[in-house]
C-alpha cells in the first residue's frame, strides 16, 4: 500500500463534502445555463416517457384498431404518478373505465382538441420554452397549441379554458406555473384519465444539468381525487442540429372521424 | 362559440345599424394618425429599448384592431393616392357612430347577432392596407390562377349552402388556419398580435385560431422543401432595429383573401411557390409598422405588398385562447343540415310521385 492512499481518501472526502455543501446550500451544477440570474430554460424539449399512453404503470397492450395491427399497440411503461395509482374517487374511476373503453373516438387527442396541462408537457411531440427578460412563451408542436406565462402579478381567471390560465415564479432554481382556469375537458393520457373543471395543476421545472429538466406536477380536483397527488418525469433537450419545432396541424386527420357521418362522401 | 361561418353575412349584420341613424352617438370615436406620421408628433425622439441578449425589443400585444375599418383594396377612385382627406375621414367617423350603436346593442329594436362581440377599429388616413403596387390593388392572376381561382370559387358557389365534405367548407371554417397573412389581417374579432423573445428566437403570436411562429435568427437555412406547412417555415434577421422575416415550405392551401379573412368566393390560394418577406419595425413605444410582400409568380402576375401599424392597446395585454376547433359546432351543423334537407326534398319528391 502506498504511503499517499491516505491523501488521496482524505482529497476524495473533502471532494464530497463540497458536492455535499453545494447542494445543500442551493448552488447548482455550472452546466446549467442560465439568464439573468435564473436558470435558462429556453430550448426544444421532449418527454421520452409513456405517459402519454398511461399514466399509470401498464403492460404492452393491443391498440383500440385491429386494423392497424402492432402499429398502434401500446408499449409497456413504469409509471409516472407517485406511489403508482391516481387516487380517483369510486364515480370517478367507473367513469375512467368507461372512457377507456371508448377512447379510439373519445380521446380529445384523436379529435385533434387543445391537450390541456399537464398532459401538453408529454404529448410525443416537442416543444419549445421560450423566456425572455420578461414573460415565458410555451409553443406546443402538437395543434400549435400554445400558452403565455405571466411572470407578474398572477391574472384573473375569465372563463375556463382548454389550456388554462397560467402564473409563474421562480421558486430558487426551479420554475413554478400555476394552472388554474382549466376547463377539464382535456383527457390526461390516451387510457381514458381525466378530470374535472375544478383542476389545479401546480407544475415544476428545474434544470438538473444542461439538457435535462426534472418535471413534477400536483393535480387537485376534490371533485375526481380523494387527494392531490404528483406526476414526476424527465423533459430531454433536442440537441440535434438543426432541430425546430414543426407543423403539427392535425384538424384535417380527425375530420373525418369528427364530420364523416354527416358527409355525403368520404372527404379524403 | 363562432362566427367564422356566419362572417360571409357580416354585411347584413351591419346593415340593420342604418336604421338607427338618428340616435345621439354613444361614443366619440378619435381619428388614428396614419402611422408613417406617427413618431413626428412624438417631442422627445424615441430611443429602441433592447433586450439584455441585444436585439431590439419587440416584446408585448399589438393588436391590428386600429385597422379594421381600411380596406384590403383601395377605392379605384383614389388612384395612386395613399392618403384620405379630411373629408373622407369624416364620412368614416360619420360611419362609426353606427357601429358604435351595434357595439353597445343600441339599435332601435334591431337587435345585432353580435353585439359586444365584433371590433369596428378607428377610422384612419390610411386608404387600403394594400401598398404596392401603388393603385393599393392586389396584381392581377396569372391565367393558369385565373382558370384555377375561377373553378374553386364556381365550386365554393355551388357547394357552400349544402357542402358534400368539410373540403368544401374554408379552412377557416375548418378552424385549421387562415395562414400567416390572413391572422395578422384586421378582423371583426381575434385581432390581437404578440411578438415574444429569447436568445436566437423571436415568437410571432396570432390570437386567430392560437398560432404562434417561432422564428430562429441564427442564419439557418430553412428546411427541406419536402416539408409543407400551412405557417410557412420562417428564418428571421435583424437590418438595423427592423425584424426581417423570410417564410417558404407552404402546402398550396394558403388563402389569402381580399378581405381579412377566408371567404370563399374572394381571394385567391397561394400555391407551394408563395414566399414572404415581413418585416416588423417599431416606431415608438405603442407602434409596430408591419409590412408583408407577397410573391407566388403561379399565382399573381406580380409581388405585392401589405402593410399596417399594429398599435398597442390599453387593457389588450393578454391575448386569451380561442379554441375555434373544440367549439366548432358551425361544422357540424353545416353538413347534418345538408344532409337533412336532402332527405327531406327526396321525401318531399317520393310523395309527389307516389300523387
Amino acid at each position: 500500500m502506498s504511503r499517499r492512499m491516505p491523501q488521496m481518501f482524505a482529497a476524495t472526502g473533502l471532494v464530497i463534502l463540497w458536492i455535499g455543501n453545494s447542494l445543500a446550500s442551493g448552488q447548482t451544477p455550472s452546466s446549467i445555463p442560465r439568464m439573468g440570474g435564473k436558470p435558462n430554460l429556453n430550448g426544444i424539449w421532449e418527454s421520452l416517457s409513456t405517459a402519454n399512453w398511461d399514466l399509470q404503470d401498464h403492460s404492452a397492450y393491443a391498440g383500440p384498431m385491429w386494423e392497424m395491427g402492432a402499429i398502434v399497440a401500446v408499449p409497456a411503461g413504469q409509471g409516472v404518478v407517485e406511489g403508482g395509482l391516481i387516487p380517483y374517487l369510486p364515480a370517478a374511476a367507473e367513469t375512467r373505465k368507461q372512457n377507456f373503453a371508448n377512447r379510439r373516438s373519445a380521446d380529445p387527442e384523436a379529435k385533434c382538441y387543445l391537450p390541456g396541462i399537464p398532459r401538453a408537457a408529454y404529448l410525443p411531440y416537442p416543444f419549445q420554452i421560450v423566456q425572455s427578460n420578461k414573460d415565458i412563451l410555451f409553443v406546443y408542436e402538437y395543434a400549435t397549441a400554445n400558452r403565455q406565462v405571466n411572470m407578474g402579478k398572477p391574472l384573473e381567471v375569465g372563463a375556463d379554458s382548454w389550456m388554462g390560465m397560467t402564473s409563474g415564479h421562480w421558486d430558487g432554481e426551479t420554475l413554478v406555473l400555476d394552472v388554474t382556469g382549466l376547463n377539464g375537458k382535456a383527457w390526461l393520457d390516451r387510457a381514458g384519465d381525466f378530470s374535472s373543471d375544478g383542476l389545479h395543476v401546480v407544475e415544476r421545472y428545474t434544470l438538473t444539468d444542461h439538457d435535462h429538466i426534472a418535471y413534477e406536477a400536483t393535480l387537485e380536483d376534490p371533485r375526481t381525487f380523494t387527494r392531490p397527488w404528483k406526476i414526476h418525469l424527465t423533459l430531454y433537450r433536442l440537441v440535434e442540429k438543426g432541430s425546430q419545432l414543426l407543423e403539427f396541424k392535425c384538424i384535417p386527420f380527425a375530420e373525418e372521424l369528427l364530420y364523416g357521418q354527416y358527409s355525403k362522401q368520404a372527404g379524403r | 362559440m363562432r362566427y367564422r361561418g356566419v362572417s360571409r353575412y357580416r354585411y347584413c349584420l351591419i346593415a340593420p345599424s342604418a336604421l338607427a341613424m338618428t340616435l345621439t352617438p354613444v361614443f366619440a370615436q378619435s381619428v388614428a394618425k396614419p402611422a408613417t406620421t406617427s413618431t413626428a408628433t412624438v417631442a422627445k425622439p424615441w430611443k429602441q429599448s433592447m433586450t439584455p441578449w441585444g436585439d431590439p425589443d419587440l416584446q408585448g400585444v399589438w393588436p391590428s384592431t386600429s385597422m379594421i375599418q381600411t380596406p384590403m383594396e383601395r377605392d379605384l377612385k383614389l388612384g395612386t393616392r395613399a392618403v384620405l382627406n379630411d373629408e373622407e375621414v369624416a364620412a368614416k367617423v360619420a360611419r362609426n357612430k353606427q357601429f358604435s350603436r351595434i357595439e353597445t346593442g343600441n339599435t332601435n329594436g334591431v337587435v345585432p347577432l353580435a353585439a359586444g362581440w365584433f371590433d369596428y377599429g378607428k377610422p384612419n388616413r390610411q386608404a387600403s392596407l394594400v401598398v404596392d403596387p401603388p393603385d393599393g390593388r392586389i396584381p392581377a392572376l396569372t391565367p393558369e390562377a385565373q382558370t384555377r381561382e375561377a373553378a374553386r370559387k364556381k365550386h365554393w358557389n355551388e357547394k357552400k349552402d349544402s357542402p358534400d365534405t368539410w373540403l368544401d367548407l374554408t379552412t377557416w371554417d375548418r378552424c385549421i388556419t387562415l395562414g400567416p397573412v390572413g391572422s395578422v389581417l384586421p378582423f371583426a374579432y381575434n385581432n390581437g398580435q404578440q411578438i415574444e423573445q429569447g436568445p436566437g428566437y423571436v415568437v410571432f403570436r396570432n390570437e386567430m385560431i392560437h398560432e404562434a411562429r417561432v422564428i430562429p435568427l441564427d442564419g439557418r437555412p430553412h428546411i427541406s422543401p419536402e416539408i409543407r406547412t400551412w405557417m410557412g417555415d420562417s428564418r428571421g434577421h435583424w437590418e438595423g432595429k427592423t425584424l426581417v422575416v423570410d417564410t417558404t415550405n407552404f402546402n398550396g392551401q394558403v388563402f389569402i383573401g381580399s378581405e381579412g379573412g377566408g371567404f370563399g368566393d374572394s381571394g385567391a390560394v397561394a400555391t407551394d411557390q408563395l414566399h414572404l418577406v415581413e418585416r416588423f419595425t417599431r416606431v415608438d413605444d405603442d407602434t409596430i409598422n408591419y409590412e408583408v410582400t407577397i410573391d407566388d409568380p403561379n399565382t399573381w402576375t406580380k409581388p405585392w405588398k401589405i402593410a399596417l401599424p399594429l398599435r398597442r392597446e390599453a387593457k389588450y395585454d393578454y391575448i386569451y385562447e380561442y379554441a375555434c376547433h373544440e367549439g366548432n359546432i358551425f361544422m357540424h351543423d353545416a353538413l347534418a343540415g345538408a344532409r337533412v334537407t336532402e332527405k327531406k326534398a327526396a321525401e318531399a319528391a317520393a310523395q309527389k310521385g307516389v300523387k
